[in-house]
């Protein structure tokens, strides 16, 4: 362990040193009255840290012995990361005050799960990628179950933990049977056994197992069943975040994986991560077309978009790298738009989460509809709004990539998906009369709804300049 | 409509004029080109946009873009007039002058982009916007479905389009329409026949070809002059522009021939009859513009000159003479308060100039000499003879242009000069906005048929853009002598006038006919239905809220994998060294087989874990057999330590009721000893490979020199990996003070979550 290493590192260890003290800080008070402060502490260091890596110098640097990677690919990754936690964290503020939830390790707990996705986007070794998922997914599993006196709320944490952990084990499974193989845990060393582009059986199966335990993370089907009751289960800024900062993490560490230590044998993760899209393109798109609970919506509208996220992964180049980076990135604005909408969903100070309540939504409040529109429209891919160009990116490197059948199939999976999210803007605009909510929402939520909104059509100018960075991103990795 | 508007709200309002005067301004801008493009010249403006993406915001305005801009920006100025005083004193008249302006400017992108994606977006842009003006007045049910139908299926052919489009860009290196068109046909490509799919599927969805013509009659649910908008210069011709526009790229393969001649011929005469069968009158119209896309489908599916020009010409003499019968129809409901063909008659007395307008489009749309109209159909005619499938064509478009007669006198004839029917309201004349539109269209009809040679100069360019080339072959003439065309004509005229005398008893036959063919309408419905039901029914098998449901799919799948991963290697041959097993080995496997027995038959949840444990402990046997004491000791440690503290946890956990699990037992059962057996083949796979013996030959090498120690366990763990040892010491001493503080803590931790549980019942 050199000064170099600790400087490569810096963001993590910024971010473990403050979790420890503010744990010791709220242990020794024992009060939640501090839960704010800590919270605002927390995001502003998480933005302070996206700048310090937005400000680093360009290049790889390898630390601790070739466990840790600091390259463009992660850099990019954890700006998005740490920007979309800090925007959802304070985004639930007021919600989980208003509701007595705000406890003063709910910002603890966001910090370790927001390291554990830093650590994950930066393993280059099995044993490294497994400390971060870990320790992201321990931190996630108590804020699922945060709210133990609702039975939905302990439920959902407790599959999600079981499922959970049953995945790590999978994944373990792999790590193992893949260093059985190998015999290194490395990255680098992994892909040095598979050189000549012939691939043992046994590595063919700890491939397997590993991304079958990513799979669960990224909640790609047939590995999603979690997903829809976690997400209705857990407070909503809970759902909120899950539903961005650990998918972008969860498909950076899917990428780094297969193309660091599986890049020489594309074919063979390729068909499986292209099956992984296909099953969850559709089955996202299609269950979400019945339900009537809009965080359930949310949850299969993940699975599809994660579905589109690998579209891009199972191309297996570096344009396909980038376009699932910026797809990404776009989803993760559009995602915490509209669950900053979701948050302000009130009837009589009771959270309300039925679509049917949207019905005419736009006849009180026409800011706010017109807000949802966009972003529903963007979900869809209508351009020219921001989530086409996302949509748009995948399908080509799809093609590019000679994998014509799979954009088609993209492009069949987002006429069904099309259709709720219209569903949603075609209930607010031209819906029937019903029981209107009536809730103000918070000023923050309001401020990232509009923000997301005018992202969504200002961003169609030059994509705000994120493209050089995502393919200097994915030709560090892809070369 | 009636109730929304104040007949006596002034209608000149900024947001009644502005679009119109800009519009307006627009259509002189385009005008002031039009030397310059019927010189044979072309201009191009283009930004960069997205470049990584190939993405330019590039337009061309060449001789077809120039037509279509015309068309939409002078009929678009003429509706918007006539919207304001139509829609005059309506509550939500600016929101609607605002959607109209916008679908002008979508529309106008469409025609006017060069890149195939910049097209793209432009299309879905008038689709959305076309969505909020069928939808505009939302009041009514009926209105609301029918542009969500549109919106979904103009949608999903939108879709198809951009992949056509990704892949045409693709493999062809270049997103510029204009440079794909230099490069001549593709129908030697590779590719050809899935981007030519996907286009037609865009542009038939878009200009509503059976099978997918449903949606438009159903538009019509918009206000009048949207429809006559949509129908007769815009939207529904995108998909014909769309065809136009690659019919460079596209055209010239027996695939595109046959494919546009079949489904225009069967759109033509399909919707002519159903023309033939509507009692309202916009209805008539709105099927006689599916007969007119159905046409210049057909015509566009040939090459020749003559085809290319009949298509322009008839394009252009529907968009002129339909705009304008849409808006005297809108006149007349405006006027009469209703648009029955049955119960109007005789308005020609009290609205002469309307009538007017109507007679003079409908005689153009008749094909009567010497309007513009008769022009076309001779031209298109001409065409037909000289498609390779010549008898085919020639058929269909006879029938077509007779049934378009007769609802040419439909539509003009009885409701201004037939007998006085019984009108809900007592007609008056309409105001000179409303009637600038159909007057100024209807006369244009007339004039460009006396003088071709103006008509030609923004027809010709159009044709020239469509060929590619600047010699054309079809020439626009009022008289082009005694030939096969004008004996089809004087046929046509006849069988029309036979069909409009006995057009009441056919209504009434074809109404038979059609309640017994296929009903694309309700078949949508059912589609949507039956998509619903799929998606309720898998949400109720996959997602039924049951972990064991949940795990029974992890393990199955994980189980497929494995094992199809095995057969796609072709793995062979698995030695299984039984022989060399002592006693020793074959007890502790016994004990672990016991163990896990045990597990599975028990009732008692305390037992379970017991016997689970003995499982473990036969493992770490194993370990020592094999001499890793340490991993044994950890191994012993960990499992004393669960089942310990699983048995404490679980006294004090409920009973549950197991009734409810036996029913699955036996499938839990084949799928554990599926993942088991799978298991272990690939361990035995695994092991059967080479050891890799580097970091065991460190060791041995090592361990002395470097550490003075013998044991080269121990060496290991206090030298070597001192630092994980100590580690493991700190995560133990942690774990300890984290139980103890939860079990002191306990008891405050159940009073705060009782708090919350109050707050959230509130």
């Amino acid at each position: 362990m050199t000064p170099a290493d600790l400087m490569t590192a810096l963001p993590e260890i910024a971010l473990a040193a403050w979790a420890v003290g503010a744990l010791l800080v709220g242990a020794w008070f024992g009060q939640d009255r501090i839960a704010a402060p800590i919270m605002w502490g927390t995001a502003a260091l998480f933005l302070v840290m996206a700048m310090w890596v937005g400000l680093s110098p360009a290049g790889s640097r390898m630390a601790f012995n070739g466990l840790f990677i600091n390259d463009a690919f992660a850099r990019f990754a954890k700006i998005v990361i740490l920007a979309s936690a800090a925007a959802v964290m304070v985004m639930g503020q007021d919600y989980l005050t208003k509701r007595d939830l705000m406890r003063f390790e709910y910002p603890i707990l966001i910090t370790l799960a927001t390291l554990g996705m830093l650590l994950m986007v930066s393993a280059s070794d099995l044993i490294a990628l497994y400390m971060g998922l870990e320790l992201q997914s321990l931190a996630l599993y108590v804020i699922a179950a945060m709210r133990r006196d609702s039975v939905k709320s302990t439920e959902a944490g407790l599959k999600y933990f079981i499922l959970g952990s049953l995945a790590s084990g999978t994944l373990l499974y792999g790590a193992s049977i893949t260093y059985g193989y190998a015999g290194t845990t490395q990255f680098a060393g992994i892909l040095s056994t598979i050189a000549d582009g012939d691939m043992p059986l046994g590595l063919l199966v700890g491939l397997v197992f590993l991304l079958a335990g990513l799979a669960f993370k990224i909640s790609a089907v047939p590995f999603h069943m979690w997903t829809p009751d976690v997400y209705e289960g857990a407070p909503t800024p809970v759902t909120a975040f899950f539903a961005t900062a650990p998918k972008v993490a969860a498909v950076i560490l899917l990428t780094r994986l297969v193309h660091d230590a599986f890049g020489s044998v594309p074919g063979d993760w390729g068909q499986i991560v292209a099956f992984l899209a296909v099953a969850s393109m559709f089955l996202g798109s299609i269950t979400a077309l019945a339900q009537s609970d809009i965080k359930r919506l949310m949850a299969y509208s993940s699975i599809a978009h994660m579905g589109f996220a690998m579209v891009g992964l199972a191309a297996g180049t570096a344009i396909g790298v980038q376009a699932t980076m910026v797809y990404m990135a776009i989803y993760v604005v559009m995602n915490i738009g509209t669950f900053a909408f979701i948050l302000g969903m009130e009837r009589g100070g009771r959270h309300i989460t039925e679509i049917a309540s949207l019905n005419l939504y736009s006849r009180r409040e026409p800011a706010k509809a017109l807000a949802l529109l966009i972003l529903m429209f963007s979900m869809a891919g209508v351009p020219p709004l921001l989530g086409f160009f996302g949509k748009f990116g995948v399908l080509r490197a799809a093609v590019d990539a000679d994998m014509t059948w799979l954009a088609i199939a993209g492009v069949l999976a987002s006429v069904i998906g099309a259709y709720y999210y219209l569903r949603i803007v075609y209930l607010m605009y031209f819906g029937e009369e019903g029981e209107p909510l009536d809730g103000k929402m918070a000023p923050v939520p309001l401020v990232l709804l509009g923000a997301s909104a005018v992202i969504m059509v200002v961003g169609v100018i030059n994509l705000f300049g994120i493209e050089p960075f995502a393919t200097t991103a994915a030709t560090a990795l892809v070369n | 409509m009636a109730e929304d508007t104040d007949p006596n709200a002034p209608w000149i309002t900024f947001a009644g004029i502005a679009p119109a005067a800009i519009t307006a301004a627009l259509f002189v801008w385009f005008l002031g080109h039009a030397p310059t493009i019927a010189a044979g010249g072309s201009i191009r403006w283009a930004w960069d946009w997205i470049p990584s993406l190939q993405v330019t915001l590039s337009f061309w305005l060449d001789g077809l873009s120039l037509m279509f801009a015309l068309l939409i920006t002078g009929i678009g100025a003429l509706v918007m007039l006539y919207a304001a005083r139509y829609l005059a004193g309506h509550k939500q008249f600016a929101r609607f002058a605002l959607y109209l302006f916008l679908f002008m400017l979508s529309m106008l992108g469409l025609v006017l982009a060069d890149n195939l994606i910049a097209l793209f977006v432009f299309w879905e842009l008038t689709t959305f916007t076309s969505y909020l003006l069928i939808g505009f007045s939302h009041a009514d049910p009926k209105s609301r479905r029918n542009a969500l139908q549109a919106l979904l299926l103009t949608a999903a052919g939108g879709l198809a389009l951009l992949a056509g489009f990704i892949l045409l860009g693709l493999t062809q290196g270049t997103f510029e329409i204009s440079v794909l068109n230099a490069g001549g046909s593709l129908a030697g490509s590779a590719w050809y026949l899935p981007i030519l799919i996907l286009v037609l599927l865009g542009a038939f969805t878009k200009s509503a070809q059976v099978p997918f013509h449903f949606w438009l009659p159903n538009a019509m649910a918009a206000p009048t002059p949207v429809s006559a908008y949509l129908h007769s210069a815009t939207m529904v011709k995108a998909g014909i522009y769309l065809l136009a526009r690659m019919h460079p790229s596209l055209s010239g393969s027996e695939v595109w021939l046959w494919t546009l001649t079949l489904f225009g011929g069967v759109t033509t005469v399909f919707a002519s009859i159903m023309a033939l069968r509507q009692i309202d009158l916009k209805q008539t119209l709105a099927y006689t513009t599916l007969m007119a896309l159905g046409t210049l489908t057909m015509l566009l599916g040939g090459s020749s000159g003559y085809a290319i020009t009949g298509a322009m010409a008839f394009l252009f003499v529907h968009s002129l003479y339909k705009a304008a019968l849409f808006l005297t129809i809108g006149l007349v409901d405006h006027a009469t308060g209703t648009r029955d063909a049955d119960v109007l008659g005789g308005l020609a007395r009290v609205m002469p100039i309307t009538a007017l307008a109507a007679a003079l489009a409908a005689l153009s749309m008749a094909g009567i000499p010497p309007f513009l109209g008769f022009i076309a159909k001779e031209v298109a005619y001409s065409g037909a003879t000289g498609s390779p499938l010549w008898p085919l064509v020639i058929l269909l478009a006879l029938a077509a242009n007779a049934l378009m007669v007769a609802v040419a006198a439909i539509v003009a004839w009885r409701p201004f000069f037939g007998p006085q029917g019984r009108l809900p309201r007592v007609p008056h004349e309409g105001p000179w906005a409303m009637l600038l539109g159909p007057v100024i269209l209807a006369v244009l009809g007339l004039a460009f048929g006396l003088l071709p040679g103006l008509a030609a100069l923004i027809i010709e360019p159009a044709v020239n853009a469509v060929m590619g080339t600047p010699d054309t072959g079809g020439r626009l003439k009022l008289w082009a002598g005694f030939n096969l065309p004008l004996l089809l004509s004087v046929v046509t005229l006849a069988l029309g006038a036979v069909l409009y005398l006995r057009h009441q008893t056919l209504r009434e036959r074809i109404a038979r006919l059609e309640a017994r063919g296929p009903d694309f309408d309700a078949g949508w419905d059912r589609l949507l239905e039956h998509f619903m039901a799929v998606a309720k029914g898998q949400t109720r098998i996959i997602q039924t809220g049951r972990l064991r449901d949940y795990m029974f799919v992890t393990f199955g799948v994980l189980l497929a994998a494995i094992v199809s991963g095995l057969l796609a290697r072709n793995v062979g041959g698995l030695e299984l060294a039984l022989a060399g097993l002592s006693v020793r080995e074959w007890g502790v496997a016994g004990l672990i087989v016991a163990g896990t027995v045990a597990t599975l038959l028990t009732s008692s949840r305390v037992t379970a874990i017991v016997a689970l444990g003995v499982v473990g402990i036969g493992v770490a046997l194993i370990f020592i057999i094999y001499s890793a004491p340490d991993v044994a000791i950890t191994q012993l440690l960990v499992e004393l330590l669960i089942v310990v503290l699983f048995a404490v946890a679980a006294l004090k956990l409920p009973m549950l009721d197991r009734e409810g699990v036996q029913r699955h037992r036996p499938l839990d059962a084949v799928l554990a000893v599926g993942v088991g057996a799978a298991t272990t083949v690939v361990l035995m796979l695994v092991t059967q490979a080479p050891f890799d013996r580097r970091l065991t030959e460190f060791f041995e090498a090592s361990s002395y020199p470097d550490a003075h120690g013998r044991n080269i366990v121990n060496v290991i763990l206090v030298d070597f990996r001192t630092l994980d040892t100590f580690g493991e010491i700190a995560v133990v001493v942690v774990a300890a003070l984290g139980a103890y503080a939860l079990l002191k803590g306990g008891r405050s931790l159940v009073r705060r979550s009782g708090d919350a549980a109050e707050e959230e019942n509130k």
